[in-house]
């Protein structure tokens, strides 16, 4: 009787471990050359249709007065299901970062003072030594404001450039030893909305329109994968609430300071430039590529 | 003195005679022929390409039936037409992820007129507007309308009674095609024959 139980303890053991090598097998199957990019997206998932990898490596953030070129690489990454009336919802990043946070220096730091263009180069130095340093310097870091579900894509729209094409609720965490670890303009209840396109703008004044690119098309894996190179996603149309949580207890004081550095955010103060590569890929080509590499 | 004057009169009338030259080449610009004689009134070319392919970088589309339907005229010596239909059938890619779902000519007719450049003549269509949406569960374009428009040159040879459209006819002819805001190769070879007024007559651009 006891020789039984151990007997059964012990081919539960072994069908618990082969299980567990199982489940590690699977867990360890690799997307392979192109595909790798696609790593995070939720590609298992039949609502999946699609997976998106975009890289912006450069462009501008405007607000208000200050404005923030992009010089370290922000990465948006997921996938995207079945349309609806030409709109796709996204589906979040496995590790969950859909939105990478890359803190983007905003030149003149929490001074604000800019050197002219013309300045000579000692003086751009001595500005940026003083203004910019680890004490002065202002950091603003680009965030989701809202889960990466309600981020929306129209994939006609990205290639044909026209309309929306990148719809994302954002917000800007400013970051400066002064302003404390919450100091935000934009929140969840009170989102950016961008409604980024790679065709033509329509802000209202004093923006004028601007325009967007699809960039260059190329097909990788005999068109399981879609390359957009040199892709320019643009919005000068949007607005920003006010500046919130900074200055920690004494926000009440700060704040009004870092609005008034800003100056106005309605719409029409503001814009984004996004330079992008942007990878599109179908989830079954993907789920085929992982099954094919256990 | 009287030689400067000479030389300068030379010169002039060297200059009038080249640009009375070029004017002559740029008025004249080709027509319609049939049996070496110039159109008159209206006529009716169909065929189907004997080959053609369309590529976007990295994905080629093949239609084994390419047809067409130009009604051409001369006008003011010159010779002009209109494609009313381009059906396109059994389209197929490189590719073994996307296959074609749906392809057709939007927008029709495509106005088109001839021109010479160099020493060709080429039929130019105008205002081409064909509309492509790929399939396939693996097809990363699935679901995008990709929209092919522009214009498109194709020389024109008399001898063979061939229009011939490629990358470097296009060119030559100062046109192009875009898709996905990018320009595209097409190629292209259609003959050229008459089938209302001008039945098994030789067909001939110039």
């Amino acid at each position: 009787m006891h020789k039984q139980r151990r007997r059964a303890l012990a081919t539960a053991c072994l069908a618990v471990a082969l299980a567990a090598l199982g489940l590690a097998g699977q867990a360890q199957a690799k997307l392979t050359g192109n595909y790798t990019r696609f790593a995070q997206c939720p590609y298992t998932n039949l609502a999946v249709i699609k997976c998106i990898y975009s890289v912006t490596n450069s462009g501008e953030v405007v607000l208000g007065n200050k404005k923030v070129p992009i010089e370290k690489q922000v990465v948006l990454q997921g996938g995207f299901g079945e349309e609806v009336e030409e709109v796709s919802p996204f589906f979040a990043a496995t590790n969950g970062i859909t939105l990478s946070k890359a803190p983007q220096n905003v030149p003149g730091g929490l001074a604000g003072i800019v050197p002219e263009a013309s300045s000579p180069p000692l003086v751009k130095a001595l500005i940026k030594f003083f203004f910019e340093n680890s004490l002065t310097g202002l950091t603003s870091t680009l965030e989701l404001a809202k889960p990466a579900t309600e981020i929306r894509i129209n994939e006609n729209a990205l290639a044909g450039e026209f309309g929306t094409a990148l719809k994302m609720p954002v917000k800007v965490h400013l970051e400066n030893p002064f302003l404390g670890k919450n100091c935000f303009i934009g929140s969840s209840s009170s989102p950016i909305i961008w409604n980024l396109t790679t065709g033509a703008t329509s802000p209202p004044a004093p923006n004028t329109s601007i325009s967007g690119a699809v960039g260059f098309f190329e097909f990788l894996e005999e068109g399981r994968i879609l390359e957009m190179k040199n892709n320019k996603l643009v919005d000068n149309a949007w607005s920003a609430p006010s500046a919130t949580g900074c200055g920690g207890i004494l926000a009440f004081l700060v704040n009004p300071i870092v609005n008034a550095q800003l100056g106005s955010t309605t719409a029409g103060h503001n814009t984004a430039i996004l330079n992008n590569t942007i990878s599109v890929a179908s989830s079954a080509a993907l789920r085929k590529n992982n099954a094919e590499n256990p | 003195m009287r030689t400067k004057q000479t030389a300068l009169g030379a010169a002039l009338a060297a200059l009038a005679v080249l640009c009375a030259m070029f004017a002559t080449s740029a008025s004249a610009a080709p027509a319609w022929k049939f049996e070496g004689k110039a159109l008159e009134g209206s006529e009716v070319v169909m065929g189907g390409a004997f080959e053609s392919a369309l590529t976007i970088p990295g994905l080629t589309t093949k239609c084994e039936n390419f047809l067409y339907k130009l009604s051409i005229k001369n006008e003011s010596g010159t010779g002009k037409g209109e494609l009313t239909e381009m059906p396109l059938y059994n389209c197929t890619t490189n590719s073994s992820a996307c296959l074609v779902n749906t392809i057709g000519a939007e927008a029709l007719p495509y106005p088109s007129h001839l021109a010479t450049f160099g020493t060709a003549n080429y039929v130019i269509i105008e205002k081409v507007k064909v509309g492509i949406r790929y399939k396939g569960e693996e097809c990363a374009l699935g679901g995008i309308l990709v929209s092919v428009t522009g214009s498109a040159g194709g020389e024109v040879n008399n001898t063979t009674e061939i229009a011939t459209f490629n990358s470097t006819t296009l060119s030559a002819s100062k046109t192009e095609l875009k898709a996905l805001s990018q320009k595209i190769e097409w190629s292209g070879v259609f003959p050229t024959e008459a089938f209302q007024w001008h039945r098994e007559q030789a067909l001939s651009v110039s």
